[in-house]
């Protein structure tokens, strides 16, 4: 029992990574209606820009931590401007394709910049891990749901109910409606990828505190891709509970069922999930089914 | 106050869909333009917000000029916020937005979230539907209701200038009538008002000044009145001819309809 409550709670606590990692990605798919597959390398990114910081140039983590998300922010808002600015209402097909060459280039620079060698990187929460009777919560986790938590809640408020995030919602649903009524698309759009970055610069964070850096680290980005279908592509609140829903799923399979078939069921079950989803409901669970009246 | 001359627009460098249109509408006058499936009335509407750029399409001849200014070719935003807005065919209502949201962000550019508050306060009064409505979601609403949607988030951003696009499309009459009510309130406030339609009659019932395109082309324009017993106008649009029976506009030979216009 303590057991399956243990793999409960950290199921549910990884899950929220995922979804942290995957509201980055719903961000920037809602404005700019770009699938963008090279997330993950912009975890990696954000994970290098701290790591550059706070390790290579020895700044104190109150200076580091801003420092490495204004980074990010810059190196979200150059590609935004360097690929997609043009691409503005091309098909989707065309965007897909611009984001593989984009997860190769920046795995290309990273490999440039940082190298291939696994980098310590910062322990931003402390390694001491929360023990509650005979439940063990790693705190960067804990800590970590708590923000994923705080932060989806403050993005859902924000899209609804903040002029800035209205606008970008009527950015995500029909560019041109937004532009008659006076809204900048660029703008929005470009704002997206900003989040985008600092989402997954936060994520870096939550994931690699205390662990360690390399390229690699943005297969992440692919574990929360399920999360986001499940979710659909439009609900931030919904991505939070598609997040919990995979994450303790994949807890509990890696729990009960790996040891059972001798495998890693756990890892690739999130996948399943995925072409489930694809089958049954291409809209995820939340996501803006297209309502049809006519 | 706002003068189309000779514009021209031409989609994907090759389609040329408006050629040479030159129409005026003058401080709070109510203009229409009318005319047949692909006539070009759309594209013209579309050439002043200048929203042509996301459908691959641009002024590439003439001036279009507001309150003495030139705006062919211009940021969208920056049209609307000198006060033109475009109110697009087909009620495209935000959907998944309720329609309070919908209409807060018709108001996008008040200058804090409390102007936007007072505007919104003043749409619900204006149009009492709406009030009763706030709180549903747009895309579930019938075709009346969101026509009366997208007018009131037009309405928020205080136009000087609405061009609206086709607004009794597939509604029932009785609908129709409740949109153009609406409008009728808007042009006794001194709103200036330009109305595409195909439902002829209603419009010219409206309008003061009316337009007649066709394939790109002003084809015929007069006074409403004088529109409204115009023979031409009567037999291809009002569906009336002498002997009371509906002709097809295409049964005529287009150099006569052009002798007879120009006439
Ligand atoms: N995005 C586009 N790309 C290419 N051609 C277009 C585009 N939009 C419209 N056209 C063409 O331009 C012409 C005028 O179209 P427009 O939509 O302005 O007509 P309309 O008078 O509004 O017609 P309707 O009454 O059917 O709405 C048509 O021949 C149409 O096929
Ligand atoms: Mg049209």
């Amino acid at each position: 029992m303590i057991d399956f409550l243990n793999y409960l709670i950290n199921g549910a606590l990884v899950g929220l990574l995922y979804a942290l990692i995957a509201m980055g990605f719903v961000v920037i798919y809602r404005a700019s209606k770009v699938f963008n597959i090279a997330q993950g390398e912009l975890v990696v990114f954000g994970g290098f820009m701290v790591w550059w910081m706070i390790v290579q140039a020895g700044l104190p983590m109150a200076v580091g931590i801003p420092l490495a998300f204004v980074a990010a922010i810059a190196f979200g808002l150059a590609i935004e401007k360097i690929f997609f600015s043009r691409l503005v209402g091309e098909s989707v097909f065309s965007m897909v394709m611009v984001t593989i060459g984009l997860l190769i280039l920046i795995r290309g620079l990273v490999l440039v910049l940082f190298g291939p060698a696994v980098r310590p990187f910062p322990i931003i929460f402390p390694l001491k891990p929360i023990i509650l009777g005979d439940i063990l919560i790693p705190r960067s986790l804990l800590f970590g749901g708590l923000i994923t938590i705080a932060t989806g809640l403050g993005l859902s408020w924000f899209f609804n109910a903040t002029r800035t995030g209205l606008r970008m919602t009527a950015v995500a649903e029909d560019h041109q409606v937004a532009l008659s009524l006076g809204i900048s698309v660029k703008r929005s759009i470009a704002f997206a990828w900003a989040l985008g970055a600092t989402l997954s610069t936060l994520g870096a964070i939550i994931f690699l505190s205390g662990k360690s850096l390399n390229f690699l680290a943005s297969d992440i980005g692919l574990a929360a891709l399920p999360v986001a279908l499940l979710a659909g592509f439009e609900s931030i609140a919904g991505v939070l509970l598609a997040g919990l829903i995979v994450g303790i799923v994949q807890g509990l399979v890696t729990a009960y069922v790996d040891p059972a078939v001798g495998g890693a069921v756990g890892s690739v079950f999130p996948f399943l999930i995925m072409l489930a989803i694809l089958f049954i409901r291409p809209t995820g669970m939340f996501g803006w089914k297209t309502i049809e009246r006519v | 106050m706002l003068e189309l001359n000779n514009v021209e627009v031409l989609y994907s460098d090759v389609i040329l869909a408006v050629k040479g249109v030159s129409l005026k509408a003058s401080q709070g006058a109510c203009v229409t333009l009318l005319g047949a499936n692909g006539a070009g009335k759309s594209t013209t509407l579309k050439s002043i917000s200048n929203i042509l750029t996301t459908e691959d399409g641009r002024v590439t001849q003439g001036s279009i000029t507001f309150e003495g200014a030139r705006i062919e070719g211009g940021d969208p935003a920056d049209i609307v916020r000198r006060g033109i807005v475009h109110v697009l065919e087909g009620r495209r209502v935000l959907r998944h937005l309720t329609v309070e949201q919908n209409l807060l962000i018709g108001g996008h550019m008040e200058k804090s979230g409390q102007a936007v508050r007072r505007r919104l306060d003043e749409i619900y009064t204006r149009i009492a539907r709406l009030a009763e409505l706030r709180k549903r979601t747009t895309g579930y609403l019938s075709g009346g209701e969101q026509q009366m949607v997208v007018i009131g988030r037009a309405m928020m951003s205080r136009p000087k200038l609405i061009m609206i696009d086709e607004p009794s499309l597939g509604l029932a009459p009785l609908m129709v009538e409740e949109v153009f009510n609406v409008l009728r309130s808007l042009k006794n406030e001194g709103v200036t008002l330009l109305i595409v339609e195909q439902n002829t009659r209603v419009a010219l019932g409206l309008a003061d000044y009316g337009y007649v395109m066709e394939s790109g082309r002003i084809v015929l324009e007069g006074a409403a009145s004088d529109l409204m017993s115009n023979e031409d106008v009567r037999e291809f649009y009002l569906g009336l001819n002498l002997e009371g029976e509906r002709k097809s506009y295409r049964d005529i030979k287009h150099y006569r309809r052009r002798k007879r216009w120009l006439g």
